[in-house]
């Protein structure tokens, strides 16, 4: 237990040199795990985000429906079976019905998508209870997007017309009764939201849908004819691409600020080791193996990487938090991927995260730190006291 | 030959019995129904071929599309593009309730179904599905008597037809007969709601071979900023001689 | 004493090798890392520039106002002479046209009637002119999964999902109907080239990537396009430049009444771009500062050590008699040499890196097991005069100032202990 003491010692002993080397070191601490929180943040963000408003905790869809392709919508309904009734009612699972439509803002027409959602439904994060309204026509809720599109308010009525279930026209002079905000696009652009009833009774498609969303704790997921169900895996493939993306590129900035750090450190242990021959002579001399003397230096390098975790830990955790709390605002860019990517990104900090980047600074500084005390292995006593090497 | 023989009779007896019953059409009071078995009689079911010209007003100027139309009974025709030079040998096939499209360039029969009834034809305010709806209303349609009115200078009564079947695309249209010689000059057509979805003006009716046909009219969705699309039929031969091969996706081609 | 100390670099190797490898390593990562910035910053930008907005964007006003609609009724008619005048009014830009449009995809069967079909959305851009720059700003060849890029007109991309699904296999015919500008059913036939992986679902869904005079005469829109993208010859986005080009332009436009006449919009006046530029403007310094600081720290502690090192000559040195103050200033002088030979040699490695990272991009997809052509998976640099200087920061400054302190010891040494500390 003595090599590790004496290690410490001889590395504070170092004094302004080692602080350097340490405060580098730091940096990479810090900047790994902010970025890589920040991407684990946007994900967990945008994940967040879509399952709140859209995705909840797996949908299930008619089979005829897909979302990509709104030809199908005509033919993408279905009463609810059973086993999904009953968890409506249940309140942990919300129907919705979607028909095409136009509308006509300032008389220019706009293919849009129509859903019908119940305004008491608490499954999904979305404030349709507005669109509880007994004596509006027919009340509409949009978001910010859709109105900015179409240059709608809230209390204007614009004409939306539909078919029924038959073909038959219908059209209605509906009236905006609320904007939303929300970063999720796939619930607002092009598409209007209506009480689920009113819906099904103007398509004449009583008690349908075309998929159900599932409140986010479901745990059973009941096989139904007709209806298929989609699993978060599923819903969220697009989010957790782009996360994985984000993350790979972003390692680049790391890998170059390891590089540094680990220059930094070796350029330390070469010197030193060529600076201490006499002090690895004396240690010879006293009995230390070889192998010993090896390790000590080693474990003077690696644990620059303790040091420096302590010193990223000073002010980094505060750093760190104050980001976390206050995030990175982020400009809507992403929104025309349908990609809900908040106004604000809030890094995620997990333990595994810190766990695996100080693992992994330690290991690389370890190997960094051997590499040049494989000379001392060459080394004989008698030369080493006097101060030489070969 | 035979069949031409059978035409000629047939139209014979049938000019025949225009002119028989208008005389007695206006001592008996009509129904709804009755008015509107004569307005089907006086524009459907013969054979007969015609060249139009639809005039289309878009936000960028007008268009006009010249087209040759061969038709027999309800459930067939066959459409044949003019004009505009881009739009030319442009075909189109209608038997019964399908469609189909030949478009010379790619040398393809596209059948046009689903969603793609519902697209205006040539960026008209007239959709496939308007096209392609049986002209005989009284199939669709109850009619009542809802008034009268002068319209272009003639006497009319205003009928109010409710759907009598389910799988239609409007519930309810309002048209304006003409008293004498019952064409429709004017209809509106309803959501289910009421709402007025579109509207369909005579602007001229002619006569050829003692019909009375409405050659210049105007579509227009009425939901809908414009003005709408004009269709002007610039000759009508009723009762023609149509060979049968017309009417198969051979004769696309 | 020049010659001197040059001798002494190039004769000594461990007087030079060591250091000047050290300092190049430092500045060749400083270099790599601004550069490399640089370019992640501006991904972000590229990607919206390159897909959608440009450095700057032309519609007719009517388009613009109904953008995301794809309203191909209010292209811009004229494309060619307005083009044509934006080459001369606009030098140091390149113009390209696009169409956006949406459609049906039919696959006929042996006997021509339809087999299959579904819903795409299209990007109609200039493939086949010679010196189009669509095909290096999108990259599209690298993001082919199945059979090759468009050669000649009439051939097409599509995305490779929806031709599994749709069972198409590169070569065959399909046919694209779609609206021409003026509302009329539309179709033309195509031979699908290759497949693309877009990576986003709702292309990857349906997707056609066209030639746009194809298009132009598929649709019937002659001399039309939808959209006008501008880009700066060199691809460098410069924000002031680009809002000074869009006021120009649209003065010289405002007269116009017509609903159809051109507007132009740079990248940063496009939805949320703006937000975008301040987020860029404010992080990508702060961020090049603290690595500049860092890389600084580690210099000037090689520095440090390149003079500690020679502890020993610097005592024989001074036992022959060579003053204080000369052994000072021929220390750093040195310092300043190795300096800027390790910078030198820094930088340019950075350089020769960060420019093949600009022209031709490492594709992480590799590691990623699937190519796309939306999402930014090319890893960029951009090369900036900024970048052939910044390595003189730590490269220069950090090691001549740690060798200067590290010099101080020199006046600290007694000549009467020399002798004790040389007797080894």
């Amino acid at each position: 237990m003595i090599l590790p003491r004496l290690a410490l010692r001889n590395l504070l002993g170092a004094g302004l040199k080692t602080w350097l080397n340490v405060v580098v070191l730091s940096f990479s601490f810090v900047v790994i795990i902010w970025s890589q929180g920040l991407y684990k943040g946007m994900g967990d963000q945008a994940r967040v985000a879509q399952t709140d408003a859209e995705f909840g905790g797996g949908q299930y869809w008619q089979e005829k429906y897909d979302p990509f392709d709104p030809l199908t919508l005509q033919d993408a309904h279905a009463a609810i079976p059973e086993s999904l009734q009953t968890k409506i009612e249940k309140g942990e699972a919300a129907p919705i019905l979607i028909s095409q439509a136009t509308i006509y803002p300032e008389g220019r027409l706009q293919t849009i998508l129509m859903k019908g959602i119940d305004p008491a439904q608490s499954v999904v994060n979305l404030p349709t209870r507005f669109l509880d309204q007994e004596n509006e026509d027919l009340p509409v809720l949009i978001g910010t997007r859709m109105a900015k599109n179409t240059g709608l308010k809230i209390g204007d009525t614009v004409t939306v017309r539909w078919r029924d279930v038959q073909g038959t026209f219908d059209a209605r002079d509906a009236k905006i009764v609320q904007i939303m905000k929300t970063n999720v696009p796939t619930v607002d652009q092009a598409q209007i939201w209506v009480p689920l009833d009113k819906l099904q009774a103007l398509t004449r498609m009583e008690n349908e849908a075309s998929l159900v969303i599932l409140a986010q704790d479901t745990r059973e997921f009941p096989q139904t004819s007709g209806w298929i169900h989609k699993d978060m895996d599923f819903l969220l493939k697009d989010i957790n691409t782009l996360v994985k993306t984000k993350q790979v590129g972003g390692s680049i900035i790391y890998i170059i600020l390891l590089a540094l750090a680990m220059l930094a450190i070796f350029n330390t242990q070469v010197l030193s080791i060529f600076r201490r021959r006499k002090e690895m002579g004396t240690l010879m001399s006293l009995g230390m193996t070889r192998g010993k003397i090896i390790q000590l230096f080693t474990m003077e390098g690696a644990m620059h990487s303790v040091l420096a975790a302590v010193v990223a830990a000073i002010y980094g955790i505060p750093l760190l938090l104050s980001f976390a709390k206050k995030g990175w605002a982020m400009p809507q860019a992403m929104d025309d991927y349908g990609i809900a990517l908040g106004e604000v990104l809030f890094p995620v900090y997990g333990t595994g995260l810190v766990i695996g980047t100080t693992v992994l600074i330690l290991l690389v500084t370890t190997i960094v730190s051997f590499l040049p005390t494989r000379k001392i292995a060459k080394l004989k006593p008698t030369d080493a006291l006097r101060g030489k090497m070969t | 030959m035979k069949k031409v023989t059978a035409f000629l009779i047939i139209s014979f007896l049938f000019v025949l019995s225009v002119l028989l019953t208008t005389s007695t059409w206006a001592q008996t009071p009509l129904t709804g129904e009755e008015i509107l078995r004569r307005v089907d009689a006086n524009i459907g079911s013969d054979n007969k071929i015609a060249t139009a010209e639809m005039i289309i007003h878009g936000r960028r100027g007008s268009r006009a599309i010249k087209s040759k139309s061969w038709v027999s009974g309800e459930e067939k025709s066959y459409t044949e593009y003019l004009a505009p030079a881009r739009e030319e040998g442009t075909k189109m096939l209608k038997l019964e309730d399908q469609l189909w499209t030949y478009i010379p360039s790619t040398d393809r029969t596209i059948k046009i179904a689903g969603h793609m009834l519902r697209q205006s034809v040539m960026g008209s305010d007239l959709s496939y599905e308007d096209m392609m709806e049986d002209p005989e209303l009284l199939n669709l349609y109850e009619a009542n008597i809802i008034g009268e009115e002068i319209y272009l200078d003639r006497p009319c009564w205003i009928l109010e037809l409710t759907a009598k079947v389910e799988d239609i695309s409007y519930h309810s249209r309002k048209i304006w007969v003409d008293k004498e010689r019952y064409v429709s000059l004017k209809e509106e057509r309803f959501a289910r709601s009421g709402k007025l979805l579109k509207i369909f003006e005579v602007k001229e009716v002619r006569q050829f071979q003692n019909r009375w046909v409405p050659t210049r009219m105007v579509f227009k969705d009425a939901l809908k900023n414009g003005m709408g699309t004009e269709y002007k039929i610039e000759t009508i031969e009723f009762n023609a001689d149509i060979p049968e091969a017309l009417f198969t996706k051979a004769s696309l081609r | 004493m020049i010659k001197f100390i040059l001798k002494g670099i190039l004769r000594d190797r461990s007087r030079s090798l060591f250091p000047v490898l050290v300092v190049a390593i430092g500045v060749f990562l400083t270099v790599l890392f601004y550069s490399y910035m640089g370019g992640v910053m501006t991904s972000f930008l590229d990607t919206s520039a390159k897909f959608d907005t440009g450095h700057l964007k032309i519609m007719s006003r009517a388009y613009a106002e109904n953008s995301d609609q794809m309203p191909n009724d209010l292209a811009y008619i004229g494309v060619e002479r307005l083009m044509n005048e934006l080459k001369k009014d606009f030098p140091g830009y390149v113009w390209t046209k696009r169409i956006r449009f949406g459609g049906l995809l039919d696959v006929p069967d042996d006997s021509g009637e339809t087999r299959a079909q579904g819903p795409v959305a299209g990007l109609a851009l200039d493939l086949f002119t010679p010196d189009s720059l669509e095909w290096k700003l999108l990259g599209i060849k690298d993001s082919i999964v199945q059979g090759n890029a468009p050669e000649k007109p009439g051939e097409i991309l599509i995305s490779d999902e929806f031709a599994k699904r749709l069972g198409i296999s590169p070569g065959e015919t399909v046919t694209l109907i779609g609206s021409t500008m003026y509302g009329s059913m539309a179709a033309a036939n195509f031979t699908v080239a290759g497949t693309v992986h877009f990576g986003i679902t709702a292309l990857d869904r349906g997707a056609v990537v066209a030639d746009v005079t194809d298009i132009q005469m598929a649709l019937d829109m002659e001399d039309a396009a939808g959209e006008i993208l501008g880009f700066f010859d060199n691809f460098v986005y410069r924000e002031e430049e680009a809002g000074l080009a869009a006021l120009k332009f649209n003065v010289k436009y405002e007269g116009e009444k017509d609903e159809f006449s051109p507007v132009m919009m740079s990248l940063h006046e496009q939805g949320g771009m703006i937000d975008m530029m301040g987020m860029i403007n404010l992080y990508l310094p702060v961020l090049v500062i603290v690595f500049v600081i860092i890389m600084s720290i580690v210099l000037w502690n090689a520095g440090l050590i390149g003079s500690l090192r020679r502890y020993g000559e610097i005592g024989v040195r001074l036992a022959m008699g060579e003053s204080k103050g000369h052994l000072y200033r021929s220390t750093i002088i040195e310092s300043i040499f190795l300096g800027v030979i390790g910078t030198v040699i820094g930088t340019a490695l950075a350089l020769v890196i960060a420019f093949w990272l600009q022209e031709k991009g490492f594709n992480i997809s590799q590691m990623m097991q699937s190519s796309t052509l939306l999402m930014n998976d090319v890893i960029r640099a951009k090369v900036t005069p900024m970048s052939f200087v910044i390595g003189f920061i730590p490269g220069l400054l950090s090691n001549v100032f740690g060798s200067s302190i590290a010099g101080i010891g020199i006046y600290k040494r007694k000549t009467a202990q020399l002798m004790k500390e040389l007797e080894v």
